[in-house]
């Protein structure tokens, strides 16, 4: 046989071939996608980041590896107090591993838990570059833990951990709106206690996020009744605080400390109990009825005036104007 | 009594083997196996790289198991790519410079039989070679995970978990030790590399030498990595307004160059991910289809070949 006609026949072979598994392979991505068992490309900025021979490395399947090297890297940026290199190292991280759930709220974690009170209390910077920056590094936390959910909607843990993040009293004045921050933390813990697949106190935090939102009290009195006679775990003080509290502003109660006693069993533990509540204020929970019952206890304990816990001095509010002067 | 037909099938079968047994034989001979040792540093190595990063206490531990993990299956990959690259471009040329060729086809030995055995001992050696780096993968993995899982009970039994999530964490965290999905991912390292082993035996019927063989065949496993991509492109063609040319380039690709970014599945193993059995039927599948289409070209091109 002449060679051209060879060439052409292993040609015709080759190609008749591809046509013939073209289809299947187009459905078999198609399914391993929806799957999220392989994800998109690489991003061109990402090949750029880690350079030729680690992109290379990634494009040859191995992309989980070239993070787990990368998260080395970002440890070392972090021990060094280098911020933006290791947001930037994070932000290849994630592209290679989307559905590791630990790059996502590591990245987070850095930025808003390191990052932002690293900025903070850098005297380097003036007062307004300060409050900047801590205010920059926390949106670009919450911003990972978007970008992760955005990536694996289904994943419980980073419903919570946005939840966390944007209840997080030290944080949220960095947010736009403080009461929208509580409530969407509301959401998130909501969403992950739905899966069924969290630890109680996640719908604990649900209600100390919601009863944090004026004009949802209603709301989160049922919530708190429910997790109330659910089970006994869940009668944690806070929520039995709340309980009275949320009672109370619906008027359900009239005689806060009375209800106290008869939650906490006695007057010394009532008092305990609200005692605790009532430093919370800075931490934006509501007080209706607390300091009745509070002036009303440290009556029946012969507490006097000058200790009442009633005068005790609060510090201002992180991340207020007040407290940045 | 046996037919001629299944007597002539057996005798096929038995050749193959025997070359295949020779090839693997050969292959061992140049001391491939010492890689292992490297493989058990790597593993036992990355049980180190527990770093104190953000751990709540339910993911204590768990990102050195994705690391072992991730290493293990990387180094895998690596070894597997590289073995059924390197062997098979070394086969054939091997053969020849000993003259083993000459001898073996002087016999009645079909020129078929002679290069699918030879590609079945370079599968035999990756196989071998990948199921003990999977033991000793799983047997580190095991260790470790059992290890983790006993840190996190101690701490659900202390914080006064109840035996519901104590069951939770405990899947979990099991969920990131020595799955099946694990060892589906594992095989499919194994089916990816005998792709690339057959597409290497192609193009060593006709290359000039052993280095050219080794060159395209890893060009051509970088450039499947983007073969879905060019795939897509064409499939998209018409919506998006590509030229004659492009679409004639991205259908070539498409047709010629095998799809790599399938296998990379295995980074949603190493992931932790549930690696559905059907789609592993799927791979296999679309890997013996690979595996059968280029060696019957190698046979094509291999069958009036002159030494």
């Amino acid at each position: 046989m002449k060679g051209w006609k060879k060439n052409l026949i292993l040609l015709t072979i080759l190609l008749t071939g591809g046509a013939l598994r073209l289809p299947f392979e187009a459905q078999l991505t198609k399914d391993l996608r929806q799957a999220g068992l392989i994800v998109k490309p690489l991003q061109i900025g990402t090949r750029e980041k880690i350079g030729q021979t680690s992109s290379a490395v990634a494009l040859g399947g191995l992309r989980t590896l070239v993070a787990t090297f990368l998260n080395l890297r970002a440890f070392s940026a972090f021990t060094e107090y280098r911020w933006n290199d290791v947001e930037d190292i994070y932000d290849t991280i994630v592209d290679l591993a989307p559905h590791t759930r630990y790059y996502w709220w590591s990245g987070s974690n850095y930025m808003a838990y390191d990052a932002a009170p690293y900025s903070l209390y850098n005297e380097k910077l003036t007062p307004v570059r300060r409050r900047y920056e801590w205010q920059n590094y926390i949106l670009k936390g919450e911003s990972f833990l978007r970008r992760g959910l955005q990536n694996n909607p289904d994943d419980p843990e980073l419903h919570k951990n946005l939840g966390t993040l944007l209840a997080d009293p030290n944080k949220v004045r960095a947010f736009p709106d403080t009461t929208a921050s509580f409530l969407a933390a509301s959401q998130e813990f909501k969403t992950a206690a739905d899966s069924g697949k969290m630890l109680p106190i996640v719908r604990r935090l649900q209600l100390y996020a919601l009863a944090r939102v004026p004009g949802h009290e209603a709301e989160a009195l049922a919530l708190a009744q429910k997790l109330y006679n659910e089970r006994l775990k869940n009668r944690a003080p806070s929520l039995l605080c709340l309980l009275i509290v949320l009672e109370t502003h619906q008027g359900l109660i009239q005689d806060p400390a009375k209800r106290a006693v008869e939650l906490f069993g006695d007057e010394k533990s009532a008092y305990k109990a609200l005692g605790y509540y009532w430093r919370d204020q800075v931490n934006y929970f509501p007080m209706d009825g607390i300091a009745s019952a509070l002036k009303t206890l440290e009556t029946g304990l012969s507490i006097p005036e000058e200790k009442s816990l009633l005068h005790l001095k609060m510090p201002p509010r992180f991340g207020t104007d007040e407290w940045f002067q | 009594m046996t037919s001629p037909a299944v007597k002539s099938t057996d005798s096929h079968v038995l050749r193959i083997l025997v070359i295949a047994r020779h090839a693997f034989t050969q292959l061992v001979r140049m001391k491939v196996f010492y890689f292992l040792a490297v493989f058990a540093v790597i593993a036992i190595a990355s049980n180190f790289f527990d770093l104190p990063q953000h751990e709540v206490p339910e993911s204590i531990g768990v990102s050195v198991l994705r690391s072992i993990k991730s290493w293990s299956l990387g180094t895998m990959t690596l070894f597997s790519v590289v073995l059924s690259v390197v062997a098979t471009a070394l086969l054939l040329p091997k053969d020849v410079e000993d003259r083993t060729l000459y001898t073996i086809l002087a016999k009645p030995v079909p020129r078929f039989d002679y290069l699918a055995g030879k590609l079945l001992g370079v599968l035999l050696l990756i196989f071998v070679s990948l199921a003990l780096m999977d033991g000793l993968m799983t047997l580190v993995l095991q260790i470790r995970t059992s290890v983790v899982l006993q840190q996190q009970l101690a701490m659900g039994q202390q914080l006064g978990w109840g035996a519901a999530e104590i069951a939770r964490l405990k899947s979990e965290t099991l969920a990131q030790g020595p799955t099946w999905s694990l060892q589906a991912g594992v095989l499919a390292v194994f089916i990816r590399s005998s792709i690339i082993a057959s597409l290497a035996l192609l193009i060593s019927t006709f290359s000039t030498s052993t280095l050219f063989t080794t060159i395209i065949s890893f060009l051509v496993y970088f450039i499947g990595h983007f073969q879905a991509d060019a795939r897509d492109a064409f499939l998209q063609s018409e919506t998006g307004g590509q030229g004659i040319g492009a679409r004639i380039f991205t259908l070539l690709t498409s047709l010629v160059l095998p799809d790599f970014s399938l296998f990379n599945v295995i980074d949603s193993v190493i992931e932790g991910q549930i690696f559905p059995l059907v789609m592993l039927e799927k791979l296999m599948a679309l890997g013996l289809f690979y595996a059968v289409l280029y060696t019957v070209c190698s046979w094509f091109i291999f069958a009036k070949k002159e030494f």
